[in-house]
């Protein structure tokens, strides 16, 4: 009789990540709410253990409704490594434009699409580094990131993972839809960690509900 | 036995946390419920004395809850505990009827302090009955 494999995460492992990657985003909308005027509603988020091979079908089937997509990049390093990925429609880029005011003060300076990178670039650096941050600090690590670069894709299932990970790995990925109250922009994060990390991510994760023996 | 609590938050882990920081030299009856259409229900069964809701849950969110519950109860004592620390979430929720809100992830210190101001809304609640 074949054995079944161990699984990499129990139940309640995947519970813990589950708030404190609640609890990262929180963070993060607070922050992005503070440099902008935006109200940023929040969705339960998800954690869900795959094969590298599964994410971008994954991935693609999350953000199906979008035709076009904008995506923010950065890795982040760490004993906590991988990628975090934002994804927009690609229209948003053009609103967030707006919601921050550039508009008229940089159009004649810049192309609209140069600004629609920076404006994304700029979100993106906000959420995905108050997210992982908070993160890091919960599970008491440190961080170092790689610059952001977007992406605008006209097929969304192909913009992820090209060569982000072994396809013989497994990855955790972190999952939060949010959205721009009366703006109507909506996009996700993916944190998307690194098998190397899973081992320390278990053990930070009991540490963190240590605190509260 | 003390106060009957009703800890409401989709998260059994965020519940578990909540309970370990309960100060440890008081009693409590706790419920729990997971999200906002079940802590009607525990509520209109069970009269707690002290809820703590989430926000961000399926089915009936916390926003929606605390305006349920304020409805079937005006005097309900609620204390919002959350990740979501945006100041108009903030406003929106003492708009509701909140008594406070508690900022996650929470201590201990910071859950006694909740606790001791629930315990004066009560008693003011008491007095004008």
């Amino acid at each position: 009789m074949s054995r079944q494999p161990e699984p990499i995460f129990t139940a309640n492992e995947r519970d813990i990540l589950q708030e404190v990657m609640n609890i990262g985003f929180g963070k993060a909308s607070a922050d992005l709410a503070e440099v902008i005027d935006i109200y940023v509603v929040l969705s339960v988020p998800e954690v869900a253990l795959l094969d590298a091979s599964e994410l971008a079908g994954y991935i693609g089937g999350e953000i199906r409704d979008f035709e076009r997509i904008s995506v923010v990049e950065q890795s982040f390093m760490g004993r906590f490594q991988g990628v975090a990925l934002l994804i927009f429609p690609s229209e948003a880029g053009r609103k967030l434009i707006s919601i921050l005011g550039q508009e008229d003060e940089q159009t004649a300076l810049h192309s609209v699409a140069l600004l629609e990178r920076e404006t994304l670039m700029e979100v993106g650096n906000i959420l995905i580094g108050a997210c992982v941050g908070k993160l890091a600090e919960l599970l008491d690590d440190q961080i170092a990131y790689s610059p952001p670069r977007v992406l605008v894709e006209d097929d969304p299932r192909e913009t992820v993972t090209r060569d982000m990970f072994n396809p013989d790995s497994t990855a955790i990925v972190m999952r939060t839809l949010f959205s721009f109250e009366n703006e109507n922009i909506s996009g996700y994060l993916f944190l998307i960690t690194r098998n190397e990390s899973i081992a320390w991510m278990v053990s930070a994760l009991h540490s963190f509900m240590e605190r509260y023996e | 036995m003390g106060r009957t609590l009703l800890i409401v938050d989709d998260s059994p882990i965020a519940r578990k946390i909540l309970i370990r920081c309960l100060p440890p030299d008081e009693t409590f009856r706790i419920l729990e419920a997971g999200n906002g259409e079940i802590a009607l229900k525990v509520y209109q069964a069970e009269r707690p004395d002290i809820t703590f809701m989430d926000l961000t849950m399926p089915v009936v969110d916390g926003f929606q809850s605390i305006v349920d519950i304020r409805r079937f109860d005006p005097e309900a004592v609620i204390i919002v505990a959350t990740a979501d620390i945006q100041t108009k979430t903030l406003f929106r929720v003492l708009d509701a009827g909140a008594l406070m809100v508690l900022k996650k992830p929470m201590s201990r210190e910071a859950v006694k302090d909740a606790l001791e101001k629930a315990e004066e809304a009560l008693k003011d609640s008491e007095r004008r009955r």
